[in-house]
């Protein structure tokens, strides 16, 4: 056998090891974005919420026409993605106009973990502030399924979302969260959600549609709300 | 001349795969599934480098692997062995992946890693049994 086909093997398995430690460094790198705080969670371009009535689960002006259902976990990085960057343009050009409704659905979709997440985001509704707590998660969000939805983590998103800690931790296992996670989940059977983030547009009389997304981005939510809303 | 059709045909199943796992991706849908896991893998933040799918990057590898069959000689010979060799460490770390921080199994990737499995063991065949057109 020619010998300086077994050198050229050994090169390449060297070299393939170099190439592959650069490409997982460059993705465990690259698994998020945004800025860091000294407390090191992110910090998220997300709206001010500040004026936008607020009421349980939902966000925007009860006269809106429109609800857009928006289904996501906690643990989920894409629902985070859409988050950053397009929540914003959302509540700007469509909650905070009256066009439309927000309501959040929070649905169990990566791991039990979820599901912890999901009760203090809907303990945070009783003092209408699930938005900011859903934010103040996903500026937290730690790696699926690390179990980093503890309570102390809860404790601190609570704070930092305006809301009492306190009455989070008491409510957590309350009648109405239990109320709102069944309801969630039977609104995401309803409308055969698969995954998150999704989302579903109800504009009564007309039956629920779900959008049908070319990127997370805000042009492309735009292009296809504008398509359901006209 | 067979070894080189074999390395193709595995490089296409492979790059099918890649492909389908690209569409997926980018029109954001959800994958065919039996086992269970297939979109809570595509949607970790393993499914992509730096903001690239890996899927993308698999599929211009399968590709590039099918290149390497039509041309004779050292070159594309090492180029091949080079390309497997990093897309079955690759598949390495995503299976452990899906096996610790995701949770969750995607049928799609295991079947990427048998073929990339297959395809860099015919490639090292192929690297010390091909003879160089100066030979």
């Amino acid at each position: 056998m020619d010998r300086n086909r077994i050198y050229l093997l050994a090169a390449a398995g060297l070299g393939a090891v170099v190439v592959a430690v650069v490409l997982i460094i460059v993705g465990i790198g690259g698994g998020s974005s945004g800025t860091t705080t000294n407390d090191g969670a992110l910090v998220l371009p997300t709206p001010s919420l500040a004026g936008i009535p607020q009421h349980g689960d939902i966000l925007g002006k009860p006269s809106a026409p429109v609800t857009v259902q928006v289904f996501e976990d906690p643990q989920c990085p894409y629902c985070r993605e859409w988050n950053v960057d397009t929540l914003s343009s959302v509540v700007a050009n469509y909650v905070k106009t009256g066009r439309i409704k927000l309501q959040y659905r929070g649905i169990e979709i990566i791991s039990a973990n979820s599901v912890d997440g999901l009760r203090a985001i809907y303990a945070a509704a009783q003092q209408n502030k699930l938005w900011q707590m859903v934010d103040a998660l996903y500026a937290r969000q730690g790696e699926e399924n690390s179990g980093w939805i503890t309570p102390d983590l809860i404790k601190t998103a609570a704070t930092v979302a305006g809301a009492d800690p306190a009455k989070i931790a008491s409510a957590t296992s309350s009648a109405a969260v239990n109320t709102m996670l069944k309801d969630s989940v039977d609104a995401a059977k309803a409308a055969a959600i698969g995954g998150t983030p999704s989302f579903v547009v109800q504009r009564p009389p007309a039956l629920p549609t779900q959008l049908q997304l070319a990127g997370l981005d805000p042009a492309s939510f735009a292009a296809a709300l504008n398509t359901v809303l006209q | 001349m067979r070894l080189r059709a074999s390395i193709a045909a595995a490089a296409l199943i492979g790059g099918a795969i890649a492909a389908y796992l690209t569409y997926v991706h980018y029109s954001h849908t959800v994958p065919i599934c039996v086992s269970g896991g297939c979109e809570t893998v595509q949607k970790s933040k393993y499914a992509e480098l730096d903001g690239v799918p890996v899927a993308l990057l698999g599929l211009i590898a399968y590709v590039a692997l099918i290149a390497t069959t039509v041309i004779r000689g050292i070159v594309p010979v090492f180029a091949s062995v080079l390309i497997a060799f990093v897309g079955v460490a690759f598949s390495g770390y995503l299976l452990w992946a899906q096996l610790g921080p995701i949770g969750a199994i995607c049928q799609w990737c295991v079947g990427n890693d048998v073929v990339i499995a297959i395809v860099a063991i015919l490639c090292v065949v192929r690297m010390l049994t091909e003879p160089t057109p100066a030979e």
